[in-house]
């Protein structure tokens, strides 16, 4: 039995700009144990946010493994990665990704229905998902209707929707200012601590990493 | 400016399939608009070219009056040679024959005419495409359509009658029916050596007529003038076709074009309109970006200005490169039928290029700048950081809205009825272009509220992802655009199939609704029509005097005056409608009272008379007033005026019958025995089904052209729905990452893709059929008083191209699958 939550193996992931190779990661190998927040950080352009998207499986590594639970989902095809991505994981981006003419319960309840499963069943779980994050009244509302931060708090009730072990945040906080961000913080922390989350945070602000309970910098594609 | 151009360029190259589809919907716009404006053009110049049959480019002819021909005093071309006005001169002479096959007889006329200068007015075209050689002796030369009725080949052998004398021929070249075949009246024409048939009607260097081309730049009122002014007396010269009929009968068998065009014209601007709104919104960050580093708003304007502009000028220019080749297609079609059958003219004007050109830059530039406005009003801020909101117009007040401009569409025609004629035109244009608008305002809500009944039914029947792609339609601007362009494709194709069967149908078959089962014409004593009553399987009988280009009314000479006995029964068994049709009863009771006379609607038009009139009818020294008793509306031949019998004989002097129509339930015995007693006769004798078959053929050839173009539009409107789904696709990519990002698994994408397809397509034809049906039930009250039958509406129509506009959009979807399955999720979900 695996102990990581995730692990990569040997990542190496390149990216062609016209006829020059780029390479974004460079033989990377981490493990991330379960119940972690752990914080990416680095510089723009360093590889932090290609990291993250290997592991969570929303990009392929040119090489390299990417084990989940146990599990190389980097030999999985497109339905297993989907249900990967719908059960064990939930994302949560910077620009929130939030689907445009649902409102705030449907986008939560969106993973529950591609699950195949029924919406009914999830009343009390989306009841206190929308307490946590603070949006009870807001669950009509539409995405346009509400600010940036209570859009990425629809994105983290949408991430645990489907209770996953794991989640991973692209700069949750980067489109927001700091009291926003702060509350958002907040909120993944205390999801880390009290739900047994492992979290995987990318960011750039040295304030948010604080809230992490490790820190893994990448510099030039390297795990420093 | 350098640097604004180059951008401009960058961004044209770059975006390559942005660039593709803009293109694409301009090029398709312009050619559309193009094509539909000249083929209307073109089709209106066929059915000018029809009505001067024979004659081609003569506008003149000039003959002997019929109380002085005969074979021995026939016009030369000497009496012309003086007038240096005319550019050609041909002479013809003509006769009828009479061509006999297992028992049946075809009347036809034999022309022969110098063959240089006949075709210098009007060169016959051969169906193999070669020339005539060697057209000297007993050649005879046949349309196709002759040909390929009695199974005629070349060099076969063929005996004919002329004057009750057997004349053997040789059938040279078949010949297209088309040029001097073509005839506006029923029949055929067939071609001899000139020398032959004046040899056998002993003409020796007299014509029967002779056809004048006027010289270039010349009036043909002018000359005309001059030659009735200059020529002796014994000569009469009149025009060969009346252009304003002419150009009022090809306006009346245009209107399927001119709907064409109108539909053409909605579908280019909203595929246009569509197309913008994506890219002007996609680069509301650009605008941001130059707008922070120091540009002015007007700046910002003018590059999106320049570069819709490159797009529209650029478009409409391969548009219109293509058009010409696409129009040529449609007008002759790709098969060989182009040499059996009307070879129909190519018109392209500068105005069917400048409009579609001006309109396709014109929408681009004006689609443009409608959202570029509202950016410019936009703090700069809002656009750097993509904080950019669409403004909603309030749900209540577009339903209002909608149903306004709907109910007063559906109104308007009606209330038009009671008004003159061109305000019901004006009120049925207001009222297609308002249940356009109207439907194309409402579908979002409506879109809203079906969606919502398919999310249960789908929920129930599909899973979750018909639950998904149900709820996912319901305030979706791509939806709605698919839809709407569905509904104008559908609803355009409908309309057009529609009314083009209609017109079909009332130019081809004009005894629809009529009592009789046959016809003969020819003139007929009181004992031979008194023989074709006691004819095997006759039930009834109607004789009628006819009057052709004799009467003159007021000074004018009508061309076909019908004189009959019974006006009731005539009207029965013509499907002849009163204009007032509650004036029935008291017409047909008070008909044959005195001198009354029935005129028919477009005649009492062009004479400018109306109901209750008295008006002068003579016919050489003798004049009689008549008082106008009512109006008529009829297909069969173009009777101008009808009177009663008695007045005919009393007045007139007329007692020999033109035409006897019958009832029978064996129609076809009935001819035969009418073709074996008028023998060696000329006579004209069809059933109804015979004449409708030989009526066919032509409008089978006038009607290609817009069954070619409604396929075409078929094909535009495929590959315009197509194309909004790829712009579709442009848009909803990230919709499609973040469903990806959250767990939406490939086959759950198709799935859905699928049935959001379907329940577009279902929706799109179920909106098209109640709006085409409504434009339909518009264009025929608009019609009506101009048409005597009442129109079919047929269910298949509306089904099948509600079919089509389903698969079209199931095709559709298969890019936008295809291109989701290879979508890289990190660019499509990493920047906003």
């Amino acid at each position: 039995m695996n102990k990581y939550a995730i692990e990569a193996k040997n990542i190496i992931k390149d990216y062609m700009i016209g006829n020059v190779v780029n390479h974004v990661l460079r033989n990377v190998s981490i493990g991330i144990m379960p119940g972690e927040f752990s914080v990416v950080m680095g510089s723009s352009g360093s590889g932090k946010s290609t990291l993250l998207y290997v592991l969570g499986g929303l990009d392929n590594p040119t090489s390299g493994n990417v084990l989940m639970n146990g599990r190389d989902i980097s030999q999985f095809d497109d339905t297993k990665r989907s249900i990967m991505r719908r059960k064990d994981i939930g994302f949560i981006f910077q620009f929130y990704n939030l689907i445009p003419n649902l409102n705030v319960e449907e986008n939560i309840l969106l993973p529950v229905l591609l699950d195949g499963k029924k919406i009914g069943n999830y009343k009390k779980q989306l009841k206190e998902l929308l307490e946590i994050v603070n949006l009870t009244n807001k669950c009509n509302h539409k995405p346009h209707e509400l600010s940036g931060g209570q859009q990425q708090r629809v994105a983290i009730a949408r991430a645990l929707i489907n209770n996953p072990s794991i989640i991973f945040a692209d700069e949750p906080t980067g489109n927001l200012d700091s009291k926003t961000g702060t509350s958002i913080l907040s909120i993944l922390k205390e999801i880390n601590y009290e739900k047994n989350k492992t979290i995987l945070m990318v960011t750039h602000s040295k304030e948010a990493a604080q809230y992490g309970n490790r820190m893994i910098y990448v510099r030039d594609g390297i795990v420093g | 400016m350098k640097i604004v151009l180059k951008y401009i360029i960058n961004n044209i190259k770059d975006r390559k399939m942005r660039t593709a589809v803009m293109l694409l919907s301009i090029i398709l716009s312009t050619t559309l608009l193009f094509v539909s404006l000249s083929i209307g053009e073109s089709y209106s110049e066929a059915q000018k070219k029809m009505s001067r049959g024979m004659a081609g480019n003569a506008e003149l002819s000039i003959s002997l009056k019929s109380n002085i021909q005969d074979t021995k005093n026939l016009i030369t071309t000497d009496v012309i040679s003086r007038f240096s006005s005319i550019r050609h001169v041909v002479g013809i002479v003509e006769t009828g024959a009479l061509y006999k096959k297992d028992g049946y007889y075809e009347n036809f006329d034999m022309i022969a005419a110098d063959l240089t200068e006949l075709s210098k007015i009007n060169k016959p075209r051969l169906v193999n495409g070669g020339e005539i050689t060697n057209f000297t002796g007993n050649i005879i030369i046949l349309p196709e359509r002759f040909t390929s009725k009695f199974d005629i080949e070349e060099s076969d052998p063929f005996v004919i009658w002329i004057n009750g004398k057997e004349y053997e021929f040789v059938v040279g070249p078949i010949a297209a029916y088309d040029t001097i075949f073509l005839r506006h009246t029923r029949g055929t024409n067939a071609l001899v050596p000139l020398e032959t048939l004046s040899a056998i009607l002993g003409s020796g260097d007299g014509y029967n007529r002779l056809l004048i081309e006027p010289a270039q730049g010349l009036e043909t009122s002018d000359l005309q003038a001059e030659l009735n002014e200059k020529l002796p007396e014994q000569y009469t010269v009149s025009r060969i076709v009346n252009e304003t009929q002419v150009e009022a009968s090809a306006r009346e068998k245009s209107l399927p074009f001119f709907l064409i065009s109108f539909f053409s014209l909605t579908m280019s601007v909203f595929i246009i309109f569509s197309s913008y709104k994506v890219i002007t919104l996609e680069r509301l960050p650009v605008l941001g970006t130059f707008r922070s580093i120091g540009a002015t708003k007007r700046t910002v304007k003018n590059i999106l200005m320049l570069e819709s502009f490159v797009y529209g000028g650029l478009g409409s220019l391969l548009g219109i490169l293509i058009g010409p080749t696409i129009l040529q297609l449609l007008l002759n079609g790709i098969s060989n039928t182009l040499s059996q059958g009307v070879d129909i003219p190519m018109i392209i004007s500068p105005i069917n290029i400048i409009i579609p050109c001006a309109v396709t830059i014109f929408v681009s530039v004006l689609s443009a700048i409608l959202p570029i406005k509202r950016a410019s009003k936009l703090p700069v801020k809002d656009i750097i950081l993509g904080t950019v909101e669409e403004k909603t117009v309030s749900r209540r007040k577009l339903i209002m809205m909608g149903v306004v401009v709907f109910v007063l569409s559906i109104i308007l025609p009606c209330i038009g009825q009671c008004m003159a004629e061109k305000v019901l035109f004006l009120s049925g244009g207001l009222s297609i272009t308002g249940l356009l608008v109207a439907t194309i305002i409402l579908i979002p809500i409506f879109v809203s509220g079906i969606s919502s009944i398919l999310e249960r039914i789908y929920g129930a029947t599909l899973g979750n992802e018909g639950r998904l792609a149900a709820r996912n339609m319901r305030g979706n601007k791509n939806i709605n655009q698919n839809i709407t362009l569905l509904f104008i494709s559908i609803s355009a194709i409908i309309a057009i199939a529609t009314v083009g069967n209609f017109i079909q149908v009332y130019i081809g078959d004009v005894f629809k609704g009529a009592k009789l089962d046959g016809f003969t014409q020819a003139p007929m004593t009181h004992q031979f029509v008194k023989k074709i009553s006691q004819l095997d399987g006759v039930d009834e009988i109607l004789p009628v005097h006819v009057l052709n280009n004799q009467i003159s009314l007021d000074g004018s000479k009508l061309t076909c005056v019908e004189c009959t006995e019974d006006i009731a029964e005539y009207a029965d068994m013509f499907a002849m409608t009163y204009e007032n049709e509650r004036d029935r009863k008291q017409i047909e009771e008070v008909f044959k009272d005195g001198r009354n006379i029935l005129m028919s609607s477009d005649c009492m038009k062009r004479l400018n008379i109306k109901v209750g009139d008295t008006v002068l009818l003579s016919l050489g020294s003798k004049s009689y007033q008549y008082f106008v008793l009512g109006s008529y509306k009829i297909r069969f031949t173009n009777k101008e005026a009808i009177i009663p019998s008695y007045c005919a004989t009393e007045d007139f002097g007329v007692h020999n019958y033109g035409i006897v129509a019958y009832t029978s339930c064996k129609p076809d015995a009935v001819m035969v025995q009418i073709r074996d007693l008028f023998g060696n006769k000329n006579h004209w004798s069809r059933t109804v089904e015979e004449f409708n078959n030989d009526a066919l053929g032509t409008i089978n050839a006038f009607f290609q052209p817009m069954r070619n173009l409604t396929w075409f539009i078929l094909i535009l409107a495929t590959v315009g729905i197509i194309n909004n789904l790829l712009i579709n696709h442009i848009q909803k990519r990230r919709t499609i990452a973040m469903y990806k990002s959250i767990g939406m698994s490939d086959s759950q994408n198709i799935i859905m893709t699928i049935i959001e397809s379907l329940s577009v397509g279902l929706i799109g034809a179920l909106i098209a059929m109640i709006v085409s049906w409504l434009e339909i039930r518009t264009i025929f009250l608009v019609a009506g008083p101009r048409i005597s039958i009442r129109p079919e509406l047929k269910l298949s129509t509306f089904l099948i191209a509600g079919a089509l506009g389903i698969c079209i959009t199931l095709i559709g979807s298969v890019v936008p699958i295809i291109k989701n399955k290879n979508m890289k999720l990190v660019e499509e979900l990493k920047f906003d």
